[in-house]
This record gives structure tokens, sequence and C-alpha cells, in this order.
């Protein structure tokens, strides 16, 4: 079953203007399957949300984690049961804190690696020198209310490339939220869960294997039958998505990207060798447009990557 | 409340990192308050010097390709740059708190099963308390903060306990 996730929400425990209350009624309200409490340096909202939840008739689902809010970056942690100190940052070595992370059972991932830092906001971009990615799980491509091209584009960008490159990593997005904000037309994590898991285990198992959605409310699959590769869409229902009769799907290999014309109603059967080369690929939708350009502007969705 | 600390000190423009203040607590507490306050936190029009001016315009090109004009740089200056000091507890090692919110006046208070928001409740305080100062950002030298700490203890007349 597919839930979506809203994984980067702050409250008055930092610095919004939402109580925990406030939160998860904004959630219940553009019907949000699953949000993370992702204050920045505290876990004090914990407790709180716990015991809101604990009464709640909706049943909405939290993800508990922290928004490590350092000197030279900001780094998302979900799954985190307890705080882990982060006063031994270190610029160039930043894989202790996140093994640290990792030890207590949490997921680790880079949040709007490009926003502006200083001189306007010491901290917000992402200065850290990684050497070892396999100590990060996520990148946060998509801050929503962040620049589209400058900030979303390069983060997206980014992800892309070290993913072409053979890193392992899951790609998620977030709205990043400290206020009742309209989430409408955003990008959300959409992730295909099961009955037997609790929304923690559904989100690590996703993240581990790459297997997240970004979404604006339609999602491209793709699935080998064979030796051809069947792609489709699902409409999720996301608030403020509009469906359009057409849409491009592109497939970025290393070198090159391909395009292709699909539909809700029509799928694509595509064998591989009409596939750009390389061992990955990206697969993404857009709206169609007139001069048959993919352009970031009217981008839906961020699948999975394709393992060759 | 009885003060139990009590410190004042200068930060220079440009430091980042942590100053951290221990304090032995010498018996129980049953409520406690850390109040933190810097000053200095924004630029003001008198501030605005042709070296800051052409620094933060320098700045801007390098890191994010802007051309900022005079016009639009004073604004930066002015509206976006800040000092940017957080305060975060623990108590005998463990997280109690840490207050992200923008305040150059701030208290961190625990009663009981109460506390501040950004802190978690503290019935006892007893062991060794720990403030940490983290200076994330200091646009102006000789920027002056005070903290003092305050408990009330938990043997008062006619009690035994917390």
């Amino acid at each position: 079953m597919l839930k979506r996730f809203e994984l980067h929400n702050h409250t008055t425990h930092s610095d919004a203007s939402l109580t925990c209350l406030d939160l998860i009624e904004h959630m219940e309200k553009d019907r949000v399957d699953v949000f993370a409490l992702t204050d920045h340096n505290t876990i004090s909202g914990h407790r709180v949300v716990r015991e809101l939840l604990s009464s709640r008739p909706s049943g909405i689902q939290c993800i508990y984690g922290m928004e490590y809010t350092t000197y030279y970056g900001h780094i998302l942690c979900l799954n985190l049961e307890k705080y882990v100190p982060w006063d031994s940052i270190d610029r160039f070595h930043p894989e202790k804190l996140f093994e640290a992370c990792k030890e207590a059972g949490a997921l680790t991932g880079i949040a709007h690696p490009f926003s502006y830092g200083a001189p306007f906001a010491r901290g917000c971009r992402f200065e850290m020198t990684v050497h070892d990615f396999s100590h990060v799980d996520f990148i946060e491509v998509f801050n929503n209310l962040e620049p589209l091209h400058e900030v979303n584009g390069r983060g997206l960008d980014w992800w892309e490339q070290l993913v072409l490159e053979g890193k392992h990593l899951a790609h998620t997005c977030g709205m990043d939220l400290h206020g009742r904000w309209d989430m409408h037309m955003h990008f959300a994590t959409y992730i295909d869960c099961t009955e037997e898991e609790t929304p923690a285990e559904s989100l690590a198992r996703a993240i581990r294997t790459m297997q997240t959605y970004v979404s604006k409310g339609l999602l491209l699959h793709a699935e080998k039958k064979g030796e051809t590769w069947h792609f489709s869409l699902e409409n999720v229902h996301k608030s403020g998505f509009v469906s359009a009769d057409r849409y491009l799907m592109t497939l970025r290999g290393r070198d090159v990207t391909k395009s292709y014309e699909i539909s809700e109603e029509k799928a694509l059967d595509l064998p591989e060798d009409l596939f750009p080369a390389g061992p990955v690929l990206i697969p993404k939708l857009y709206l169609s447009t007139p001069d048959g350009e993919a352009h970031l502007e009217q981008l839906i969705c961020i699948s999975p990557p394709i393992y060759r | 409340m009885e003060q139990l600390y009590h410190v004042e000190g200068l930060v220079n423009r440009d430091f980042v990192g942590q100053i951290t203040y221990t304090i032995c607590l010498e018996r129980p507490y049953r409520s406690m308050d850390i109040a933190f306050t810097f000053d200095q936190q924004r630029f003001s029009r008198e501030d605005l010097s042709e070296e800051l001016i052409a620094d933060v315009q320098r700045q801007c090109l390098e890191k994010y390709g802007l051309t900022y004009s005079r016009e639009e740089t004073e604004r930066v200056i002015l509206g976006d740059m800040k000092t940017e000091i957080h305060t975060l507890l623990t108590l005998n090692d463990t997280f109690i708190g840490c207050i992200h919110r923008q305040l150059t006046e701030r208290h961190m208070h625990y009663d009981g099963e109460e506390a501040t928001e950004g802190c978690i409740p503290t019935p006892v305080f007893e062991g060794v308390l720990k403030v940490t100062v983290l200076v994330f950002n200091v646009i102006k030298d000789r920027t002056r903060y005070t903290l003092s700490v305050s408990g009330e203890p938990c043997e008062r007349e006619g009690e035994t306990a917390c």
C-alpha cells in the first residue's frame, strides 16, 4: 500500500509557529499518512506527539527524528529514538556523526544541500566534505519552498550524479514546514508499505533499498517483465494535483538522457536496447510541453533508480 | 530560586563553536532556570561601512553567483545577517534540551513535569549540569553574553525530598 510521507517538519519545540497538535491537525487535513517530527537540535517534542497520537482516531502516524542543525549543514535524522550528540562535528569528517546516528538505529540524510548559507544564514548550505557516502542514507532532493533552480535543481542533479556514479543513496523531499503552509502541488515522498511493517520499518526498508518516490501526485513505476521494461503511471490523488493527457518520461543514464511519451491510460513497454547505456538509470516524469523538452518546472515524479 | 552560577563573556566576530560551562550540583534541585542573553544581534545603519558592503558583495558573488547592488547588499546586511547563538543542556551527559529560537533573551525553565518548549521535563536535577553555548555566527566583535543558572533546592522547610 502506497503511503504519503512528509519527512521534514518543525514545531514550537524549535522555531516553527505550529504546536505539536497544530502539526498533527495540519497533516491530517492534507491527508498525510505519516509525518516526521524533525525539530532543530531537539527531541523534546517526541513525548508530546506520542501522547497526542495515542488518542488520535485518524490513524496518522509519526516518524520521530531531528534535524541536526550544524555550522556546516543540516542533517535530517529519521527513526531517531535517542539524542545523539553532535558537538564534535568535524566539517571535513562528518562521517563520525552519520555513523553515530546509524549506530543508534537512525537514518541520516543531507537536507537542502544547496540552500543559501552565510552571509544569509550560516549552516543552511551543506559545506561538509563527505569522503565516504556509504555513511549517508539519503539526500533531500526537494525542499519544496526553496528556489527551484538555484537550490532544488542543484540538489536533484547532485543526487543523480552520485547515484549514477554508483553511490547507494535514496532520495526524499520535504516541506521543511514551519507554519500552516499550503502543501498543495508540492512534492511528497511516497513509499510502498506492507501491513506487517510499522511506518518506521517501511521507511527504513525503502531508504535502504532506494525505493522512495518523490512526487506531486503521479507515480512512475518501472517493472521488468522478461526482456522488456513496463512503465506505468499511478495517480495517488495528492492534494492539488490535476491530471494531464500526456506526460514525458525521461531515463537519465551516465552519459545521455532519453525521452518517451507516456499517459495514465497507456503504459509503455520498452526493450532494454532502447535505454541509455549504463548500469543505472534514473526515471523521471514531467508534464509534456510543446517543445518536447523536460523542464524542471514541469517535473512530476522522481522514481527509484533502475539497476540493470 | 538561588543562583548557582553566573558568567559574562565576549565573543569575537566570526567565531564558530561551543563554549561549555559545567556546574557540579551540590544537592538535588526541584526546578531549574537557565537564563541566557546576548547583544548585537543585528547590524544597524551605522554599521554599513564600505568594507562590510564590499565583503558581503564578494561573498554573495563567490558563493552563489549573485551580483548585488549596493541597495540589495544593504538589505541583506540589515535584514538577513545576524548573530546566532543557541543553548544546549545536558544533565549527567544526557540531553535535556536545546533552544533554537532566535531570542536575545531566553530561559530554559524546568519545573517538575513542565519545561520550556525545546526542553525535556526533568523532575530532579542532581549530578553534573552542563550548559553549552552553541555559537553559529557572530557578526560583530565584542558581542557580549551572559549566562545565569538558578535552582530551587528540593529540601526546604518541611520538605524532605523532591
